[in-house]
């Protein structure tokens, strides 16, 4: 039973909430612009002195705000990097506008990524770098890194990057061949709306707003979880557009032709051989993941080209690789490890 | 677990015996089926209304959201040739 004074301490839980007062704020972490073109922005984060020399570009997807990657003050992948010592760079996407609609994948693998990396180098005065993607930004890169072997990329970590998109359930029911064609999710912007977007996640998981819900009510009185929650559900509803030209590729591609796991993708009339990747690689799964279920990213490390190909398996969700305390405890010190392990040995 | 609230016991069995059934339903073929056929006639009901209204807009002589729209669509092409001429800049110089 609730008693009227944990009642109370409810009421005022919820009020904060309501409020969004105390709402954490994300993204805090200090950065500074170094490249952007187009919408895409590259953010080199300030950390005390990077001890490794070999700085970390991070690849976000392109579905969903960066920003969960910098949650909030003591819950962000960004400062737990820096606070390795690493020298951490972004590259954001931002929201894809109208001007955006025609980038297909070879405008982010052969234009975007090539000349962030060359600007990450520039700035950090770094000779090679690490890729740190997520989700669909693993993809981007792992485009990129193939079909660009000449990149400076001395290791490429990937975090919940799906390759088997023959397992991505509910995802990619909906644009098998015969029902709808990515043109039938474009609004007149030329891109699928957030808000597609936003439904097609929520529809994978029909239940989880209303357990959500009830965990927020449980542990209305704990500030600590509710300021979590908020920024959480913030980014939750925060879905950016998905460019669609190369939606319209996604689909085609790698749902309906399985592309990637056929060895038969080709952009820009030629084919994109992952077994060019050489460069040390790292595919980190997550067993709960409903999103990129593990069975759509567990082949990645035998598709590529390096003899130095592995996985790291962890016990998270998709958002629990990046965010949350099995991201803190786990994934991130997991991650950081490899990449200094994988780094160049530091100038004595 | 016994420190859990005995609504929260209740949520997570009724949760539990719902989670699975309401995944398999959005991965089968008869969900996605209608779910396929319900967007397209939401999009043939949003461009059947767009049309008749248009008609009377412009009737009246107001611009409507198709006209904006196209607007738009005309500076998102010309922000895609200011970048393509950049790119040809860049490949030259």
């Amino acid at each position: 039973m609730i008693g009227p004074r944990s009642l109370a301490r409810r009421a005022r839980g919820a009020l904060r909430y309501a409020g969004g007062r105390d709402a954490p704020e994300v993204g805090a972490t200090p950065r500074e612009l170094v490249w952007s073109r187009d919408t895409a922005r590259l953010w080199r984060y300030a950390g005390d002195a990077a001890t490794s020399p070999t700085p970390v570009l991070v690849v976000h997807s392109l579905v969903s705000r960066s920003y969960v990657l910098d949650l909030y003050r003591g819950n962000s992948a960004i400062a737990f990097l820096l606070r390795a010592g690493l020298d951490v760079l972004l590259l954001d996407w931002e929201a894809p506008d109208e001007a955006d609609a025609e980038n297909t994948l070879e405008t982010y693998a052969d234009d975007y990524l090539p000349r962030a990396i060359a600007a990450a180098c520039g700035v950090t005065g770094a000779r090679e770098l690490t890729v740190l993607g997520y989700c669909l930004g693993g993809d981007l890169a792992l485009l990129s890194v193939a079909r660009h072997p000449e990149l400076p990329v001395r290791n490429l970590a990937l975090m919940a990057t799906p390759v088997d998109f023959s397992h991505m359930g509910a995802l990619s029911g909906l644009v098998r061949a015969g029902r709808l064609n990515a043109a039938d999710l474009v609004d007149r912007s030329g891109n699928v709306p957030a808000a597609s977007v936003e439904a097609a996640f929520r529809l994978l998981k029909p239940t989880g707003e209303a357990a959500q819900y009830a965990n927020l009510w449980q542990r209305l009185c704990d500030e600590e979880y509710v300021a979590g929650y908020q920024a959480m559900n913030r980014w939750v509803h925060d879905h950016v557009p998905f460019p669609g030209a190369a939606f319209g590729q996604l689909v085609e591609h790698l749902v309906r032709d399985n592309a990637l796991m056929a060895g038969t993708l080709e952009l820009g009339g030629r084919r994109v051989d992952l077994g060019a990747i050489r460069c040390p690689v790292l595919s980190v799964v997550a067993e709960r993941d409903h999103i990129v279920p593990l069975a759509a990213a567990e082949p990645l490390p035998r598709l590529v080209g390096s003899q130095d190909a592995g996985e790291l398996r962890l016990r998270a969700g998709h958002v629990g690789l990046v965010a949350g305390r099995s991201a803190a405890t786990v994934t991130l010190p997991g991650i950081a490890d490899w990449i200094r392990e994988h780094g160049v040995a530091a100038a004595a | 677990m016994a420190d859990r609230p005995l609504w929260r016991q209740a949520f997570d069995a009724a949760e539990r015996a719902l989670a699975g059934p309401a995944e398999a339903a959005v991965r089968s073929e008869t969900f996605n089926d209608a779910l396929a056929a319900a967007l397209r006639g939401q999009r043939w009901a949003q461009r059947e209304v767009e049309r008749r209204t248009r008609r009377v807009l412009h009737m009246a002589n107001v611009p409507t959201a198709t006209d904006v729209r196209l607007l738009s669509q005309q500076v998102a092409s010309l922000q895609r040739e200011v970048r393509r001429l950049r790119r040809e800049q860049e490949g030259e110089g």
